[in-house]
């Protein structure tokens, strides 16, 4: 793309585009962070996600100040206009994410004290690096322009929707086998659920980078159900 | 570039059903310099349409076809169709005094004739018509009220024209296009030596016109486009490079030069 006629106006584009960038960085930094403390009841750690949602939350409201600043100076149009109000957008759902981390964060201490059996720190585990790759993939595809790609990591959302299924049934199983764990389990199911909220919000970036990127909207969502809504299978 | 069959296809099936304005492989010369090149859009009716694009892209000239105002100079002239409810403008037989009645025209600078306020609408009014004093009266209230003009003049219609605020001379400018009941009134960068209250209260007034006129406007405001239009055609260098909804347009264009030129990284 070639360069605004005036130059200051792509500085403030990049600007923003590189706090976008840093938050999702951050973002992705909080939910590694978050679950690893979990998982090794590591409160040092989770204290740290815990204060690093404030430098979240200073980065999307500066983001938010120069958005405003450039619709307010610039009158951006069309792909700048996409860009600008696409970021705010994204912003919005990574300040989510941060949210949701630091949510996780805070029930390590609660989970800590109960210990929690091995097969199921291997669930949650693996549940977290699919939003990982999840999180790490929607900005690279945006910052590579790659539509396609943006579309496909929307479908796979799926993926992490199955996982959070097979998690809440284990739970439900341990919590049955012995009602001790039942409240180190219902910090483990809101972990989960949380997880799972931060793959929803990696959609919408997905789907809002796409449409900076193209100016048009992906397709209706994708067709959602929620396992855990259903009975259970009787035990 | 995509053909000018597709881009006139899209606007008509998305805007209003009827055309008013239907121009056809239209090409326009200043003597030798070929200044329009190949035009083919519609315009729907009771409906704003935007011309925008760089100086010199050929806008003003498109709008100066439609009434013909270009013959009054020498060695300009034009070929192709332009057609007025199904009508050829450009046919030689064509009564050019009814024509500019039909399409009335509202220039950069606010024009009004050096005479009185009342005296600039009735004027246009009576090369057409003979109304009674009380009819004329009546006549020149309501374009006065039609430009929003009447209560801020109704106390010295025998001021003269020229002694309004610019703001106030474009409107009464309007009022008097508005007098002789045109179907389609021409704005060449009717804002652009207004300030903002005064192009806002124009906006306003464009927005109540088009309930009953079909509206072309060209502006080097961008955002006027986008306020006020319905359909935006971008020209550059005497073509027509896209013709679409206007908030298409803005939000995304189909055409790299388009996108370029509203973007403001036009080389």
């Amino acid at each position: 793309m070639a360069e605004h006629t005036v130059t200051s106006f792509d500085d403030d584009l990049a600007h923003i585009s590189r706090l976008v960038g840093a938050m999702a960085e951050l973002a992705g930094a909080m939910v590694g962070d978050a679950t690893r403390a979990l998982i090794e009841s590591d409160t040092g750690l989770a204290q740290r996600v815990v204060s690093d949602d404030a430098l979240m939350d200073a980065r999307q409201r500066e983001l938010d100040n120069r958005a405003i600043t450039v619709i307010a100076k610039r009158q951006p149009m069309a792909d700048d206009l996409r860009a600008v109000v696409g970021a705010i957008r994204m912003a919005g759902d990574l300040e989510r994410i941060g949210d949701l981390a630091k949510n996780i964060a805070k029930r390590v201490g609660a989970v800590g004290q109960s210990g929690m059996p091995r097969d199921l720190s291997h669930s949650i585990d693996a549940m977290a690096q699919l939003v990982l790759i999840q999180i790490r993939g929607v900005i690279e595809e945006y910052g590579a322009g790659d539509t396609a790609a943006l579309a496909r990591l929307r479908d796979d959302d799926e993926r992490i929707d199955v996982k959070y299924t097979s998690v809440f049934r284990e739970l439900l199983t341990y919590m049955m086998e012995d009602p001790r764990n039942i409240t180190a389990c219902t910090h483990l199911l809101f972990c989960a659920k949380n997880l799972e909220r931060i793959g929803d919000h990696v959609t919408n970036i997905a789907e809002n980078a796409y449409y900076v990127l193209t100016g048009e909207q992906l397709p209706a969502a994708r067709p959602k159900t929620d396992e855990t809504a259903m009975p259970a299978p009787a035990a | 570039m995509l053909s000018n069959e597709i881009i006139t296809a899209d606007v008509i099936n998305a805007a209003t059903p009827k055309t008013k304005i239907e121009v056809k492989n239209l090409n326009f010369y200043y003597g030798e310099s070929k200044a329009l090149k190949d035009i083919t859009l519609s315009l729907p009716e009771r409906s704003v349409t935007a011309f925008i694009g760089p100086s010199g892209c050929g806008k003003s000239t498109l709008l100066r076809v439609f009434n013909r105002i270009y013959e009054l100079y020498p060695k300009q002239r034009a070929d192709g169709e332009v057609r007025l409810d199904g009508e050829n403008i450009l046919d030689r037989s064509q009564d050019l005094n009814l024509l500019r009645t039909k399409i009335g025209m509202v220039f950069q600078k606010p024009t009004p004739f050096p005479m009185s306020i009342y005296e600039n609408i009735a004027f246009g009014i009576r090369l057409y018509e003979k109304l009674s004093k009380a009819e004329m009266d009546e006549r020149v209230e309501q374009a006065l009220k039609r430009a929003a003009l009447w209560t801020e003049v109704k106390d010295k219609l025998d001021a003269s024209g020229t002694s309004l605020s610019g703001g106030q001379q474009q409107r009464l400018c309007i009022a008097r296009t508005v007098a002789v009941k045109p179907e389609v009134i021409l704005l060449d960068e009717p804002c652009s030596a207004l300030d903002p209250l005064s192009t806002a209260r124009i906006e306003e007034l464009i927005d109540e016109l088009q309930a009953d006129y079909t509206i072309v406007i060209v502006t080097h405001n961008m955002q006027q486009a986008a306020r006020v239009s319905a359909q935006t055609a971008f020209m550059y260098l005497g073509e027509l490079i896209e013709f679409d909804k206007t908030e298409k347009i803005f939000t995304s264009p189909r055409e790299k030069r388009t996108q370029d030129y509203i973007t403001g990284r036009f080389g």
